[in-house]
């Protein structure tokens, strides 16, 4: 009997958790796409909605590796040469949010302007 | 360009050289043997290059969030095995002969996870310029006083705390390990946020401006405290929820020892 329930309470544990990441997933969320080249970011600003969660595509078309870093939008990842990573920011108030590549600070800058 | 690689070993060497002094010297105030060090930096050595290696297939995990999630849990992993060792030292040391194998485990463990966590990310930073070898140099040597200096920052808390009165030693001791979990904790959670498995909210306050994270002590207090310029009202409730957990057990443990001693 208490097996049972217990297995059950997992089930609707599973299903709760699937049904989230489902969610997660199909959301239309405005997608923006930025390259890594020769240590620069293209483009380096980007406008996104206030008050929108936003999905940042980042390819980087370098061999080398970057970190996406922001104090800013408070987020951080390392992207691999040739690789793309996907960042989730916001929902965000309307402002200027630099970001830059942890790695080749001097030259890869950018900026997220929130309209 | 130095500088720079200064900067990005140190914050990752002292995240984990904090880990290895607090409980090398807490080892050293509970009279347990410190060969376990050895062991769990060449296990988190071995994990830093493995997951180095594996990083590249790791992020396409779960829609392209898979270095989040891996991030999180062992962040995850390191705050637990951090309130699992505070729980032993609160034990009653006359009946530890079970626990006093089980809390070299637990600290091995937790130095391992650490040493991978910082580690990798150091490998794939030196690894993305050793096709370049003059600007390797540059970084290499940039690196490597990086790591000295968190190394002797380690070096430094190590003394001081294993230079205290027992008790003393031991309220030290746990407390440095309660921010350093809390900071885990609230890093885990920020991750999720990030790979969108968590909602994300406005920040619950903007210290910016007063404290900016991109300084140098913002910087440093990041690696020792998960400090945090604009944390959501969920990073920091788990922060300051684990924090107090954590004292609440250092507490019980300070009590315990003091009794038996």
């Amino acid at each position: 009997m208490f097996s049972r329930t217990k297995k059950i309470y997992f089930q609707a544990v599973l299903v709760v958790v699937c049904s989230t990441s489902v969610n997660t997933v199909h959301a239309d969320k405005p997608v923006i796409e930025i390259e890594i080249r020769d240590h620069l970011f293209w483009p380096s600003e980007v406008t996104v909605p206030a008050n929108t969660k936003v999905k940042l595509l980042v390819y980087n078309k370098d061999p080398t590796s970057e970190e996406f870093e922001s104090y800013e939008l408070n987020r951080e990842k390392v992207i691999m040469g040739n690789r793309k990573a996907v960042i989730f920011i916001g929902p965000l108030l309307p402002g200027v949010y630099p970001f830059f590549g942890e790695f080749n600070p001097d030259t890869a800058q950018g900026k997220v302007i929130v309209e | 360009m130095l500088l720079t690689s200064v900067v990005i070993v140190l914050r990752e060497v002292l995240e984990a050289s904090l880990l290895i002094s607090v409980l090398s010297a807490l080892s050293g105030v509970l009279g347990i043997h410190r060969r376990w060090i050895g062991w769990s930096l060449l296990f988190g050595l071995a994990g830093a290059v493995g997951y180095s290696f594996g990083v590249a297939a790791i992020s396409d995990w779960f829609d392209g969030v898979g270095q989040e999630v891996t991030s999180a849990v062992m962040q995850l992993l390191i705050f637990l095995l951090l309130l699992m060792f505070t729980f032993l030292v609160a034990q009653d040391p006359g009946k530890q002969r079970f626990s006093g194998k089980l809390i070299v485990l637990v600290m091995a463990a937790t130095v391992s996870l650490g040493v991978t966590r910082e580690g990798f990310e150091i490998l794939v930073y030196l690894y993305g310029f050793s096709a370049d070898l003059p600007r390797f140099i540059t970084i290499l040597s940039g690196s490597v006083i990086g790591a000295c200096i968190g190394i002797s920052i380690g070096a430094l808390i190590y003394y001081l705390v294993s230079a205290l009165s027992y008790r003393l030693s031991l309220i030290a001791g746990l407390g440095l390990l309660a921010l350093v979990a809390a900071g885990m904790l609230s890093q885990a959670v920020l991750l999720l946020i990030q790979a969108d498995w968590l909602p994300s909210q406005f920040p619950l306050w903007d210290s910016s401006g007063w404290l900016p994270e991109s300084s140098v002590t913002g910087q440093l207090l990041y690696a020792l405290i998960g400090y945090e310029a604009t944390p959501t009202a969920l990073q920091a409730s788990f922060y300051f929820g684990g924090l107090l957990l954590l004292l609440i057990v250092a507490v019980f443990a300070v009590r315990s020892r003091e009794q038996a001693s």
